[in-house]
């Protein structure tokens, strides 16, 4: 390793986010916004008696995707970016 | 305007634990009720703390360079890189505050957990290839690389210094609460202990010190999690079913502990909660300089995959430790008064559930890792504090870049002195609820540093004055803002009702933020010439 000191003579030109990356960003966000939209309604609405006889409220399962849809967009952005 | 009820002060104090730790909210327990250290405990501890010196003073002859000490050469693995990640959320905060978050509401903590991990994929989307592509020591270094230097750099140090101070001086305090709850010793004693520790790791270790402790604590809060919560569903033969039950049976809130209670009372307030969170992370320097650790942007992007499996993992076992606790520890008088407040506070209900379900030996463990994970995350805070005070700061005021000694000298000072900064002000501030102080960095993080990072790197327009512009305003209205709220204005100075109706502003500072930066960069063109300053920080490194 060497290094060089020069300085650059002009700005850095931005970089452009790709296709792939915009659109895993916007799933990301807009799940989660549902997520929390989901876990209001919820709260503030009473659950049917089929549903509350389940073992995991249903806010208790849209957390639990929001999480899993964290690690699963992270996973897929590494392998899609994997050859770079 | 008081719009945040108890709920919403106790979830804020959730979120600040979250981040970092302090006890003072929390441990409202009188002493006399706490169990003192045990034999396990202590043993723990000091292996733990034995161990830390030993990383210290075996990384000490590493670091005889700034990028050897501030970035560990970049020669930190992905995979280790994403156990230091995680290792920095998997706070003592994040274990005791989340757990006692459930203990005490049920699922309130569980969706601040899942907007944490939220996080970490706008972390990898946004920021952490071109940080690692752009960056050397601090995030500065990627506003530098189209704006001028001086101003931008002067603005950077000053906004990360302020958030390492925040978190420090929150750190110091909760750190010498619990550990004197732990331990069973004084206050000032555990603040000097830990500062004095953090101090001798940092200095002479480095950032490759701090990653190691990161790992191995990371590596030993999953692994005492897991056997936790292992062990809490062997009580009840694995049968989630009758794990619910017995805790909606338990709790005085009934099958409300199996919704989200605090946030649903106000859809705005928990809107902002949630942007701050969700773009906050991508702004905390401690966590942006993990990145300049590892070698490419491919490794870069691998350690945020792996971190983001891991600090789900753990918050998985966070679930059933908090929901255990309430099934196991509530009604139990070895455990919590008759009221249900644990001894020492609800955020000590991992601590009292490993008592319950491993013995002695399991909690004395627990103890002994929520002070590495204290030690941890402080070292990582002073690393990141003495980054920026040696790269932006002195740089920018100056005017000059500094030679490789010189930067390394000033960083290792101003560790000391970020250090015993913190020392003074935790035990100055015994007995006080900081935990705003740990809410106004996020703040902070999210409206200042966040929005200029992203112009910065994907949008050409941005001007050194609009940066510049735009982050003061961030910075001046987060803390302004966060000031005037419920927590601060009414409870902590008790000025009446608040002024401002939120306690976390980001859903309004952020795109602030981001339209000044916009309106003032699109009025006045950058000037052309040569805006960068010579020297080592500029240079690349080429094969």
């Amino acid at each position: 390793m060497h290094r060089t000191d020069e300085v650059h003579p002009s700005r850095v030109t931005a970089n452009r986010p790709d296709t792939l990356r915009v659109r895993l960003m916007l799933a990301m966000i807009l799940s989660y916004l549902a997520m929390m939209a989901f876990v209001l309604y919820c709260a503030r609405h009473p659950v049917p008696a089929a549903i509350a006889s389940m073992t995991f409220s249903p806010a208790m399962i849209a957390l639990a995707s929001c999480m899993a849809l964290s690690v699963i967009l992270t996973g897929l952005f590494v392998f899609m970016r994997h050859g770079d | 305007m008081m719009r945040m009820s108890r709920n919403g002060m106790s979830l804020l104090f959730a979120i600040a634990y979250t981040f970092g730790v302090s006890g003072s909210a929390y441990s409202a327990q009188p002493e006399s009720q706490v169990r003192q250290a045990d034999v396990s405990t202590i043993f723990f501890f000091v292996v733990f703390a034995v161990l830390t010196l030993l990383i210290s003073f075996w990384t000490a002859r590493h670091a005889t360079s700034s990028s050897e000490y501030l970035t560990a050469g970049s020669s930190i693995s992905s995979g280790q890189n994403g156990l230091a990640i995680a290792g920095d959320y998997m706070s003592a905060g994040a274990f005791l505050g989340l757990s006692g978050a459930i203990y005490a509401s049920g699922l309130d903590g569980m969706f601040l957990a899942a907007s944490y991990l939220a996080s970490w994929p706008i972390v990898l989307f946004l920021v952490a290839e071109p940080l690692r592509r752009l960056g050397k020591y601090s995030f500065a270094d990627v506003l530098t690389h189209k704006l001028k230097e001086r101003p931008v750099r002067i603005l950077a140090g000053s906004s990360t210094l302020v958030i390492v101070s925040f978190y420090l001086v929150a750190q110091m305090v909760g750190a010498g609460e619990l550990i004197s709850l732990l331990f069973g010793i004084g206050y000032a004693p555990a603040v000097i202990m830990v500062g004095m520790l953090m101090i001798v790791f940092s200095t002479l270790g480095g950032m490759r010190a701090a990653t190691w402790v990161q790992i191995i604590k990371a590596v030993l809060m999953i692994g005492g999690s897991c056997i936790i919560a292992v062990l809490v569903l062997v009580r009840f033969g694995f049968s989630m079913s009758d794990l619910f039950k017995t805790a909606v049976s338990n709790h005085p809130i009934g099958d409300r502990i199996m919704d989200i209670r605090g946030f649903a009372q106000d859809g705005v307030a928990t809107l902002s909660i949630g942007v701050g969170v969700l773009f906050g992370t991508a702004g905390l320097p401690h966590i942006l300089m993990r990145f300049f650790t590892v070698s490419d942007e491919r490794a870069a992007r691998l350690s945020v995959f792996y971190a983001t499996c891991l600090i789900c993992l753990f918050f998985v076992m966070l679930f059933f430790i908090g929901y255990g606790s309430i099934a196991l520890l509530r009604g139990d008088a070895a455990y919590a008064s008759a009221s249900g407040v644990l001894f020492g506070g609800n955020n000590l209900a991992p601590i009292h559930l490993a008592r319950a379900v491993g013995g002695s030996i399991l909690a004395g463990f627990i103890s002994a890792v929520a002070f590495a994970t204290i030690l941890a995350v402080v070292s990582g805070l002073l690393i990141a504090g003495a980054s920026s005070a040696a790269n932006d700061l002195v740089v920018g005021l100056s005017g000059r870049q500094l030679t490789e000694r010189t930067r390394l000298q000033i960083s290792r000072i101003s560790s000391v002195a970020l250090g015993v900064l913190g020392i003074l002000l935790g035990l100055a501030c015994e007995g006080q609820n900081v935990a705003y102080l740990l809410a106004l960095a996020t703040a902070i993080a999210a409206s200042a540093n966040f929005p200029l990072l992203i112009l910065a790197i994907y949008w050409d327009g941005l001007t050194t004055r609009g940066a510049v512009i735009g982050g003061t305003f961030g910075l001046i209205s987060s803390v302004v803002l966060t000031a005037m709220g419920p927590t601060i204005w009414s409870k902590v100075l008790g000025l009446g009702p608040a002024i401002f109706p939120y306690d976390s502003p980001a859903l309004f500072t952020l795109p602030l933020t981001l339209l000044v930066c916009w309106l003032v960069s699109i009025t006045k063109a950058e000037p052309e010439g040569d805006w960068r300053l010579t020297g080592p920080s500029v240079a690349r490194y080429v094969e």
